[in-house]
């Protein structure tokens, strides 16, 4: 880590600050830059789509800014900390009480329910069974699923499943939403819905990064960015 | 994390795999019934045996001529010098915490009556044999009391003997034919059994001096010293060595045996044998730990994705172990106690249906299993749960690791 560690706390608009981040993995006897001396701010609020051919760092941005992944060297301030050098259990809080992640194939847990998968991170967090259980509720009645809350994944549509997924990564109230071609895996209809339920949580002031490849749901978001050997370059 | 949560969260995986966890928890609870079984039975046997020495008589130190050391091997050199009469003499007068001895020899030969003849057990004795041994009559009389160097030709026969060789006849007063000696029945002894090894039902008892010359023997097989009460048996134990080792040239070329003494030697030897059975029991029971392990490396590695998803939702490192543990530990538990309570149901039948032998469940061996299911549970889970909580979220969720 030979970043410097800033000591100025950034200003109160700025959700996400990328310093000369750099990922650098060893694949055998090589080096893979998957970032490349990236420098990014993203203000709250903001809704960024991150786009670029496979392999050109998207993944591993997204990880980074989850928090599933350490920069190489340069720094990540979020919300004015810089978290690009704590520890484990420091960075799974912050993903707890900060990020929220949705993805392509939802990964949502098969055995358990809609309302129990929606549980699941308050469970981990130690909050009362009651108490969660009317978060549950609020969660998935927001993404118009109230109807749904026993039923299994396999039980729901796709659509239903992602709009389970967003319940799950909104209920601990994060400032970040994180979210994986969240698109990928749906027919349009579908797609469409998950797109405008995005738009809907980003009107209310979450701040939303989401990567995907296609460039109808790309332009939906005020800010495109495109990304190739792991670097920015378009903007 | 609280620990219901906990709970529920391992029940419900342990649920979905039914198979596996019922497959799990047969192997662990057959282990433990194993354990359980074996050792109860282990303590039966000790039980068992502790309650035939009792029969010995607990204030009995008993002479045996030749130097017998605790390995079971004679003693190195010297010869051993018979086990007189005299020597019986010598103890009941000059040792004032022995009450009484009685000489015994032992020999077998074959015993005839009206046409029947079989081979049979002859233990000569005196007058007070039958108050040493507790013996008891059903008719007639016990040896005559007199100088133990005379002898009559009576004898007293067991009731196996009287019923085999008599068939119903009375035997007081007939006369039988012993190893070609000539002898009057004037006693039949009470049922008694096998007591330190040897039959009472089964012999014959006559005077010592006859039977030393039937089998033309200059040595006693056994001198039966009585202490005056059960607490100077030690003191009696003492006076009866030096008393001997002076009529002996100072030569300790016998040896003492007591019921205390044997009940510690072959206490010894049982508990070796309990142990070594409880020892094969828990090996079944290591083995099923290992299916522990295995079961738990087969979760870790079907469900990656899903650790890939608690930690981006923000496990802790420490909650995904205990997550995983706690499955483990489940398993088990869970396992042991259904095996303990097969195991009261087995020992309750195997008592029902061998009532001679005590057996009875053992509270501290369940305790001991119950502790050595859950050592195992956790140290036999502790290596797939930490690959589970190590494992790479970004990769995992990717479904690399």
């Amino acid at each position: 880590m030979s970043a410097p560690e800033p000591t100025v706390r950034t200003a109160d608009g700025d959700v996400i600050r990328l310093e000369h981040v750099s990922r650098v993995y060893q694949v055998g006897e090589s080096e893979v830059r998957a970032l490349d001396d990236v420098s990014l701010t993203i203000t709250r609020g903001e809704l960024t789509a991150l786009m670029g051919p496979s392999g050109s760092g998207k993944s591993t941005m997204l990880n980074v800014l989850g928090c599933l992944d350490t920069p190489t060297s340069g720094a990540y301030i979020l919300e004015g900390e810089a978290v690009q050098s704590l520890s484990e259990d420091r960075l799974a809080e912050v993903r707890q009480k900060r990020i929220g992640f949705i993805f392509q194939s939802y990964h949502l847990v098969g055995r358990m329910t809609a309302a129990r998968n929606v549980e699941l991170p308050l469970i981990f967090a130690g909050v009362e069974p009651r108490v969660r259980r009317e978060k549950v509720r609020v969660a998935l009645e927001s993404v118009g699923l109230a109807h749904r809350i026993q039923h299994r994944p396999d039980q729901l549509s796709g659509g239903e499943r992602q709009r389970v997924a967003i319940a799950r990564a909104m209920v601990m109230e994060p400032s970040i939403l994180l979210a994986d071609e969240p698109t990928g895996n749906l027919d349009a209809r579908s797609g469409e819905e998950i797109v405008a339920l995005l738009e809907r949580l980003n009107r209310g002031g979450l701040t939303i990064v989401l990567v995907t490849h296609d460039p109808r749901v790309a332009s939906h978001a005020r800010r495109v960015l495109r990304m190739r050997d792991g670097q920015i370059v378009e903007e | 994390m609280r620990r219901r949560d906990l709970i529920e969260l391992a029940y419900e995986t342990l649920r979905l795999h039914r198979l596996r966890t019922g497959l799990t928890l047969a192997a662990i609870a057959i282990g433990v019934t194993a354990v359980l079984l074996l050792s109860a039975l282990g303590d039966a046997a000790k039980a068992y045996v502790v309650r035939e020495f009792a029969g010995v008589g607990s204030n009995l130190v008993i002479v045996v001529p030749g130097r017998i050391e605790t390995s079971g091997m004679p003693a190195q050199g010297g010869t051993t010098r018979d086990l007189t009469l005299e020597d019986t003499e010598a103890l009941e007068r000059r040792a004032p915490a022995v009450r009484r001895a009685a000489p015994m020899s032992m020999g077998t030969g074959p015993i005839e009556y009206g046409g029947r003849s079989r081979d049979i057990r002859v233990l000569g004795s005196t007058s007070i044999f039958i108050e040493v041994r507790k013996l008891a009559l059903t008719s007639g009389r016990f040896l005559p009391a007199g100088d133990p160097r005379q002898g009559d030709r009576v004898v007293v026969i067991g009731q196996k003997v009287a019923r085999e060789l008599f068939q119903g006849e009375n035997p007081l007063g007939k006369l039988v034919r012993i190893a070609q000696w000539r002898f009057r029945v004037i006693g039949v002894l009470a049922p008694k059994g096998i007591s330190i090894g040897i039959d009472y039902d089964d012999l014959v008892i006559v005077p010592v001096a006859v039977g030393l010359k039937m089998f033309d023997q200059t040595s006693l097989f056994r001198i039966l010293s009585e202490a005056v009460s059960p607490a100077v048996v030690p003191a009696a134990q003492d006076q009866v060595k030096a008393i001997l080792k002076e009529r002996h040239d100072d030569d300790e070329d016998f040896t003492l045996i007591t019921q205390n003494a044997m009940l510690k030697t072959f206490g010894a030897v049982i508990d070796a044998l309990t142990a070594g059975l409880a020892g094969i029991a828990a090996i079944s029971l290591a083995v099923a730990g290992i299916g522990i392990m295995n079961v738990m490396l087969v979760s870790v590695s079907e469900r990656s994705n899903e650790v890939g998803l608690l930690k981006a939702l923000g496990a802790r490192r420490r909650q995904i172990l205990e997550v995983f543990l706690a499955e483990a530990l489940m398993l088990s538990s869970g396992g042991a106690l259904i095996g303990i309570i097969v195991g009261l149901i087995a020992i309750a039948v195997a008592a029902g249906i061998w009532t001679f032998i005590p057996l009875r469940p053992s509270y501290g061996w369940m305790a001991l299993v119950m502790v050595l299911a859950i050592v195992f549970g956790v140290t036999f889970g502790l290596m797939p749960a930490r690959r589970a909580a190590s494992l790479n979220a970004a990769d995992a969720l990717r479904g690399r690791h």
